[in-house]
């Protein structure tokens, strides 16, 4: 077969370009304003400097309230991974009836709002809620325990939200796995465990790396759990962006904590990214 | 022809649903925004005020956006042209800062039938005020044995994660926080003593709540079992079988007036009068004092009667006399700091 | 052929503790959505689960819940001319970079997906600066430009993925038969992806109809969005009609998700 001139399989770069535009106007100038009104002085915008990222530095508010929020990250990212990886692990291990059924169960949340789920954790938590309902049944407490806006009842309602975004790739990951490496680890001699341990656990790691990827980046911006779970004297990055722009009207502050959070964001992303290289190279020696 | 009779399904099934949801053609008849407050006076307007001022206004309807008074002159501040809000409703201190910032518009008296029977207190061309807010303490008498009597009981060890509050940014929590200093050494400008104070109040402290909205759904939910709390927020939820009672501590209930104002380039003018002729309109001001709102009326053709007569004061003369009133001129100077130096604080 | 495991004590350990957390796991997904759906039967005001007595009373509130039915209908047209956008100018968009391996193409490729990666409100307040700016006040339009930017990755990501799962062979033989690359596009290519393209839609939909991060800047009372409106409403009251209003939404999703199941088989296409 002669070589042909053109690729009939590659379409013209020139179909992207109504989206390249409308991304260059819409997405990339606003980001660039962000800079740019990040960058005065004052909330009328009209003294350019560098105060803003002054106070966020000097102050210390705005960086103890971000290494909150990445550390609530961490937090949920592990529970969720503990969850997350043994439901994975179970859904490899079912019949095809009881993976489509898992199946749905577990994309479900995905496609329902963010706010329906939540209120279900204010149903769950609260001080006449099912949780203390039971306890206070079984006669395990006196008087109900606060759960609603508290730091663990966070954690979890959190976890339950985001628990979707954690077991699919590892779902994705586990299938892959072939199963006679794990038979031929137990024929030659290792104990469930240590199979676990040295060979389902490190191959399964770039789902791992992830599923925590997605989980820590939902996490650290899910705003409406929060708020509505977290309650007023918790507060995170997104509810501290909100306040300082919509109700503060301070957008050069706003601006500013924002670019912080995004770039704290990114270089997350760029941390688990380089970890699932890492990974992936790892499982294929 | 097929084309045709397509055609007409597509348009009786549109005009059928337009019936279903009447709403759906809100999108054709003018809109009136009121942005009022959070929690009863919502349940308040939208039962009496908003039927109410409906009658007076042909093909236009009116859209409740619940929200404290700062988040209103925020939001009108960022879009002066083309304003979100056309009428808002304003605490004391809002109030003068929307004058000053040239958010609002001057109210046609000469047009009015009903601002002249208001209070002296309560005429100001730039916004009449339309209610009192009383605040006082709020408690659960189920879970709290002993009524509270003072501000301070708050900091009781016994109500040890059982007490509400809200922040800095609602009148509530900047009039609880302004009198506490009062009561210690601070004044209108100075509110230190309150802050030191907020400290050890943290124990005790089961939520702070975004808005009084929230604050009364605490009490809905349990989560809190006494706090600082407006006269008129109570018996709505007694309405809901939420246990409560409201008390004025023994060193004086707090009063603010509480203004409205037509937006400043709003294109609703004509509604917006409509609207706040019915607010000022002594049908409405006296149905709003009876149960379960008990909103304090303004209007002097208004007698006073009921659970506000009985529990708060015979007349707007006693009202007068009875109750604490701060000076917002001097407290709006130092609020935005205020407000940034609670939510630092209140964080665990 | 499986090699007999020993199913001594640390197998059944390791086996009994996973598929209890696993258990645990499904608990957890399945729970709050039956709460949900049990408390929105609820005769009282309170969120008092088990409830105390049941009504439908709060369905009757949301019936005449006006202010959710414009929200929603606000939502729902700002979802759907979100996801033609979204459909048309990333389709066309993937078509371009899917198989390219061009510096330009893969460039392109990183612009379009990253507001995936960063955080939407950061973006929803540059939105909301970028419009203040310019003059544009706040309207469904600017909603839907907002919405299109969120939303188009996940249009691109399944038609891409799609487009990669095309044999080459069949556009070979049928630029060899003579088909002109216009007339391949609209017969072959468009059809066989076309599972893709709408499974991307759906969730582009979805993802539109249930966003906040953006909607929360570029919305105003006139312009109200659902998930906002509810959660102020869950912020300022303690409203039960928000249960009912949740269980509608659930039962909705679940009916079109099944639908979806059927038609592009979404789930496979969820997981990418």
């Amino acid at each position: 077969m002669h070589a042909r001139h053109f690729d009939v399989t590659v379409y013209n770069l020139r179909y992207g370009m109504p989206l390249a535009a409308f991304f260059l106007l819409f997405f990339i100038t606003p980001l660039l304003l962000l800079v740019f009104v990040s960058l005065h002085n004052d909330t009328a915008v009209s003294v350019f400097g560098l105060g803003q990222y002054a106070k966020v530095f000097g102050e210390g508010l705005a960086l103890r309230i971000l290494g909150d929020t990445l550390w609530l990250g961490v937090q949920v990212t592990l529970l969720c991974l503990l969850l997350g990886y043994a439901l994975a692990w179970a859904y490899v291990r079912s019949s095809p009836t009881g993976q489509k059924v898992l199946m749905m169960i577990i994309v479900m949340p995905l496609l329902t709002s963010v706010v329906v789920r939540t209120f279900a954790w204010v149903v769950i938590l609260g001080r006449q809620g099912i949780i203390n309902e039971l306890l206070l049944g079984w006669a395990w407490i006196e008087k109900p325990l606060r759960l609603l806006y508290s730091r663990e009842g966070l954690i979890w309602a959190l976890a339950n939200v985001q628990l979707p975004l954690m077991t699919l790739p590892l779902i994705t990951t586990l299938q892959r796995l072939e199963s006679n490496l794990e038979d031929a680890s137990a024929a030659l001699g290792a104990n469930a465990w240590r199979t676990f341990r040295r060979v389902t656990l490190p191959l399964s790691l770039p789902g791992v790396i992830a599923g925590s990827l997605l989980t820590f980046s939902a996490t650290i911006t899910a705003f409406i759990t929060q708020s509505l779970v977290g309650g007023g004297q918790m507060l995170f990055m997104p509810m501290y962006i909100y306040q300082q722009a919509s109700a503060l009207q301070n957008w050069p502050y706003a601006a500013a904590i924002s670019l912080v959070f995004l770039v704290a964001v990114i270089a997350c992303v760029t941390l688990f990214s380089y970890l699932g290289r890492l990974s992936k190279g790892y499982t294929t020696t | 022809m097929d084309i045709s009779r397509r055609r007409i399904m597509q348009s009786a099934l549109a005009l059928g649903a337009l019936q279903l949801f009447p709403q759906l053609s809100m999108a054709q008849a003018r809109n009136l925004v009121f942005a009022t407050f959070t929690g009863s006076w919502e349940e308040a307007h939208k039962a009496v005020l908003v039927p109410a001022a409906l009658e007076h206004m042909k093909d236009a309807n009116i859209i409740l956006d619940p929200m404290i008074s700062v988040d209103q002159i925020s939001k009108v501040m960022a879009a002066r042209e083309h304003p979100p809000i056309d009428v808002m409703l304003h605490d004391p201190g809002p109030a003068l800062t929307a004058i000053e910032q040239g958010l609002v518009e001057p109210y046609p008296v000469a047009d009015s039938n009903f601002y002249q029977q208001l209070m002296p207190e309560a005429q100001d061309p730039m916004g009449p005020s339309i209610f009192y807010q009383i605040v006082g303490l709020t408690y659960n008498p189920e879970t709290i044995d002993s009524p509270p009597t003072s501000w301070m009981d708050l900091w009781k060890p016994e109500y040890k994660g059982r007490v509400g509050i809200t922040n800095m940014n609602s009148t509530l929590g900047t009039g609880f926080m302004v009198e506490l200093a009062k009561l210690h050494g601070g004044s209108d400008s100075n509110i230190d003593p309150a802050f030191e104070l907020l400290k050890t109040l943290k124990p005790n402290l089961a939520a702070v709540a975004a808005n009084p909205g929230q604050l009364a759904s605490l009490f809905q939910q349990g989560q809190v079992d006494i706090s600082p709390g407006n006269f008129n927020a109570i018996q709505i939820l007694k309405a809901r079988g939420v246990p409560v009672e409201w008390i004025a501590p023994k060193e004086g209930a707090i009063a603010f007036k509480t203004s409205i104002h037509i937006v400043k380039n709003s294109p609703n003018r004509d509604l917006a009068f409509a609207l706040i002729e019915a607010s000022m309109s002594p049908q409405v001001q006296a149905q709003l004092m009876e149960a379960p709102y008990l909103v304090v009326p303004t209007n002097t053709q208004v007698k006073m009667a009921g659970e506000v007569a009985s529990s708060l004061a015979k007349d707007q003369a006693e009202m007068k006399s009875r109750f604490l009133l701060q000076d917002w001129k001097v407290i709006n100077q130092h609020r935005a700091a205020w407000i940034e130096r609670f939510n630092k604080e209140i964080q665990v | 052929m499986s090699i007999g495991r020993r199913n001594d004590l640390s197998d059944i350990a390791l086996k009994g503790s996973l598929y209890l957390i696993a258990w645990a796991a499904v608990v957890l997904l399945l729970a709050p959505t039956l709460i949900v759906l049990i408390v929105s039967f609820t005769d009282s005001y309170s969120l008092r689960f088990p409830p105390q007595g049941f009504s439908n009373r709060w369905y009757v509130a949301l019936f005449k819940a006006f202010t959710l039915h414009f929200a929603a209908w606000n939502s729902f047209l700002v979802a759907l001319i979100t996801t033609l956008l979204c459909v048309v100018m990333g389709t066309a968009a993937s078509l371009a970079i899917a198989r390219s391996s061009s510096k330009a193409a893969r460039c392109l490729d990183a612009l379009f997906m990253s507001p995936l990666i960063l955080p939407g409100l950061a973006f929803g307040l540059s939105a909301l600066i970028f419009f203040s700016e310019v003059g544009i006040p706040v309207s469904m339009t600017t909603l839907v430009i907002g919405h299109t930017v969120v939303c188009v990755p996940y249009v691109i990501r399944t038609t891409s993925s799609a487009l990669l799962q095309l044999p080459p062979a069949l556009l070979e033989s049928a630029a060899s038969l003579g088909a002109s690359r216009a007339h391949a596009l609209r017969r072959i290519t468009l059809p066989l992806i076309a599972p893709g393209i709408a499974a991307g839609a759906f969730i582009a939909f979805m993802s539109s109809f249930d966003n906040t991060a953006v909607s929360l800047f570029l919305r105003d009372a006139r312009t109200d969005m659902l998930p906002i409106r509810m959660w102020q409403d869950l912020e300022s009251k303690l409203d039960v009609t928000i249960a009912a209003l949740s269980s509608v939404l659930v039962m909705v999703t679940l009916v079109m998700m099944v639908l979806m199941e059927k038609l592009t088989g979404i789930s496979r296409r969820i997981r990418g």
